[in-house]
């Protein structure tokens, strides 16, 4: 059965600018918002909007992620004809494979893939935004506007606007120019890096960007603008709702405490599930001596101590007379007895040691930032670790 | 190939659970914020990787359909076998009644029975809350050369019936039925038997219409000398077979000692997952010594509670000493103490409720208060 649309997930990238988080794994399998993964949002995404293909192009440190996806099965991706893939970069005989050198190569070396669904649509999609999206809306604009390709924009103020790929749009509603962070933006539909292409010109375009040696094979740099030059029609779907890149340690911590709001984002409506797979642990325990604000916890906690603000994974333990004050802890974090923990992400399976202070609350001082303990950490009992430290798992403190 | 076949006992409902069973079978009592009572045999048969299991049901068995599916939570969707729910199929058109017992059951599976490919049965309750780490008793099994091998608790819970008492040569000497206490072992009224000895024991019971397992299966077992060695389960065990024992095994899931033999990181009690959100508390939230599931919103006070997925406690509600189970809403200033509330209910705004310890007050699946 042909299918209409597939889609093809970019979660190769290293994540750089999330240090210590991202050491050890890809950033879409980076723990978001105490039950998900990063990841968790597009593929869901997709599975609420009936798109049952999706092929996930990784290439680094990919082991957790590959684990973490499995066979699709709590996204209800385990389907007979189509499902989730995961899609490495790999070497093809008498050839020279390499990795994905830009978003566009990473789709041209799976076009295999696409051809197997010979769909009419692609959808392209990163792995690094927080969201709920109905693709299937964005995908009946695209047909209707007979578009070769229907780029995803968000409506941001003219400041934020340099920050972004801008769309520039047409006295028909089409996009007619498009501008990558522009110092001096002409309008402020900025691209969520979300497309929809036409398979065929799709093809047609990765195959000539790739004979092309000047070319970075980038979607936002190269496939967009050759698009335009050549005339074809780019419709822009202005998608409304919240939207967040976490590509940062600040922007990371910021999202996450949005997830206490749920004017800002719903995680619990019915009819939008955000799937996750779930580690199946006990429901988590609060303890005699617990105190828990405006904060989210989940299975497999045990808190006795004090907990504010703060968005709690599975399986994390936060002892008693332990305070924890604006942070983010991921999975199986342990905050033993007297500890203290604000402002700051405490990675996979750290350790914060008696009476050690992680982090400190911006009116304490000068140079205010988040503080960040990256996985499988021990800090010291007694340890200070002062606002915006970044401390990897090799370091000792 | 594992030598072992798994078979539930998912049919019984005290009617002392009253209530609670109006609607299924102490098997698919919710327990402990998202388990199931059956989820404990399935995890300990799954654990011991035993995948063909068959589930022995006769009546209000939907919601133990739903909550089993394919059985794919417990590795048991399996291209060949696997899970198999067993209705009555072997008894004769005018059986009306509930199985009579354990032997009838049996012997109204008989044909599932005799088709077994594996040379080892192991047989277990459906409602007994224990997670019974069969490797070793595997072992034991294989090793004693026992026909039977009898999985025994090391204290009586609530609810034990029989009890087995050890000769010199560590076989069972004698068998002691519908006792209290006292001498031996209490049974868990789990069983490694040899498949051949379980379907001769039927044989015997169906030809002269005995139905019970202990009394006339056993019993003529261990008169004819049958040898039945004895396995003994050292962790957290109870039956469920009465509103009480419910209560109080629920409440013992709030001491972290007890809690952490029967989920411990070892053996993972497996179940089907459904919720996908974190627990959101609010300003005003208090919870104290309570374990509350996934996707609940918390705006008022827990304390000595278990509180199911997707329940959600309004401003100023005060819960005490309480089981919510999933879905139910709690109005605002609404005040429980000692309630077992089924899924679905709603308590309106300022309801004022209070059973005792001794005597929880249970309201039914869907009730509006």
């Amino acid at each position: 059965m042909k299918k209409t649309c597939i889609a093809m997930l970019l979660a190769g990238g290293q994540g750089s600018r999330l240090y210590a988080l991202t050491q050890q794994a890809a950033k879409p399998s980076v723990p978001f918002g105490g039950k998900y993964r990063i990841i968790d949002f597009p593929l869901s995404n997709c599975a609420n909007s009936g798109i049952d293909t999706v092929g996930v192009l990784t290439q680094y440190r990919p082991l957790q992620l590959n684990s973490y996806i499995g066979n699709g099965q709590p996204w209800d991706l385990d389907v007979a004809e189509g499902g989730v893939y995961i899609l490495p970069p790999y070497l093809g005989a008498n050839e020279q494979g390499s990795w994905f050198t830009g978003t566009a190569n990473a789709i041209f070396q799976n076009m295999a893939f696409i051809e197997h669904y010979n769909p009419e649509n692609v959808l392209i999609l990163s792995g690094d935004h927080i969201y709920k999206m109905n693709y299937a809306e964005m995908l009946r604009e695209h047909i209707e506007k007979d578009a070769a390709c229907t780029i995803s924009v968000l409506t941001v103020s003219m400041e934020e606007a340099t920050r972004f790929g801008i769309m520039n749009v047409g006295d028909n509603g089409y996009v007619n120019e498009f501008e990558e962070k522009p110092k001096h933006p002409k309008s402020n539909l900025a691209s969520m890096g979300v497309y929809i292409f036409n398979w065929p010109k799709l093809r047609q375009y990765l195959i000539e960007d790739d004979a092309d040696p000047n070319s970075s094979k980038d979607f936002g740099k190269n496939i967009i603008p050759k698009m335009l030059a050549a005339g074809e029609k780019l419709w822009p779907y202005r998608f409304q709702g919240y939207w967040r890149d976490v590509g940062t340690i600040t922007s990371l911590w910021d999202a996450n405490m949005d997830m206490l709001s749920t004017t800002l984002i719903n995680l619990y409506d019915p009819d939008w599930p955000i799937a996750s797979r779930s580690p199946i642990c006990p429901p988590h325990y609060t303890g005699p001596d617990a105190e828990i604000v405006h904060s989210i916890v989940t299975e497999g906690c045990e808190i006795d101590g004090h907990v504010e603000n703060s968005v709690l994974s599975p399986n994390v333990i936060v002892e008693k007379g332990a305070r924890v004050l604006y942070s983010v802890l991921m999975p199986g974090a342990v905050v033993k007895e007297g500890a203290t923990v604000k402002y700051a992400i405490i990675g996979e399976n750290t350790v914060i040691g008696n009476e050690a202070v992680v982090g400190s609350a911006p009116y304490e001082g000068e140079g205010w930032g988040v503080a960040t303990c990256g996985p499988d950490l021990t800090i010291r009992p007694g340890a200070q670790v002062p606002a915006n430290a970044m401390i990897y798992t090799s370091e000792e403190v | 190939m594992l030598d072992f076949h798994g078979i539930i006992f998912a049919y019984r409902a005290a009617p002392a659970l009253g209530e609670l069973v109006s609607r299924r079978t102490a098997a698919s009592l919710p327990f402990c914020g998202r388990y199931r009572l059956i989820n404990f045999p399935l995890s300990s048969l799954m654990n011991a990787g035993i995948r063909d299991v068959g589930v022995i049901m006769q009546r209000d068995y939907q919601s133990l359909l739903d909550h089993l599916g394919s059985g794919k939570p417990w590795d048991m969707s399996r291209k060949d076998r696997g899970l198999r729910i067993l209705p009555p199929f072997g008894l004769p058109e005018y059986h009306k009644g509930n199985y009579a017992g354990t032997m009838e059951a049996l012997i109204a599976v008989s044909a599932y029975i005799r088709d077994i490919p594996q040379k080892h049965v192991v047989l277990m309750l459906g409602d007994l809350c224990a997670n019974i780490d069969l490797q070793p008793i595997l072992e034991q099994h294989l090793r004693s050369g026992a026909e039977i091998t009898a999985i025994c608790s090391d204290h009586t819970p609530w609810g034990a019936r029989h009890r087995f008492v050890v000769g010199e040569d560590g076989f069972v000497k004698e068998a002691l039925y519908d006792v209290k206490g006292g001498e031996g072992l209490a049974s868990l009224e789990g069983y490694v038997i040899e498949k051949e000895t379980l379907l001769r024991l039927m044989d015997y019971c169906n030809a002269r219409n005995f139905y019970r397992f202990h009394r006339d299966g056993l019993g003529y077992f261990l008169a004819e000398g049958g040898k039945m060695d004895v396995a003994v389960h050292p962790g957290y065990a109870e039956m469920i077979n009465s509103v009480e024992n419910y209560y109080r095994a629920s409440r013992d899931m709030l001491d972290s000692a007890k809690r952490h033999e029967l989920f411990p990181a070892e053996r993972p009690v497996r179940t089907k997952t459904n919720e996908g959100v974190s627990t959101y508390y609010g300003e005003h939230a208090v919870s104290r010594n309570s374990l509350v599931a996934d996707n609940c919103i918390i705006e008022g006070e827990v304390e000595n509670c278990i509180v199911f997925s997707g329940v959600r406690i309004k401003k100023g509600a005060k819960l005490k000493n309480s089981i919510i189970f999933r879905s139910c809403i709690i109005g605002e200033n609404a005040q429980l103490d000692c309630v077992i509330a089924d899924k679905d209910c709603s308590f309106a705004p300022g309801t004022d409720l209070r059973g005792s310890e001794s005597l929880p007050i249970v309201i039914g699946k869907g009730k509006q208060i």
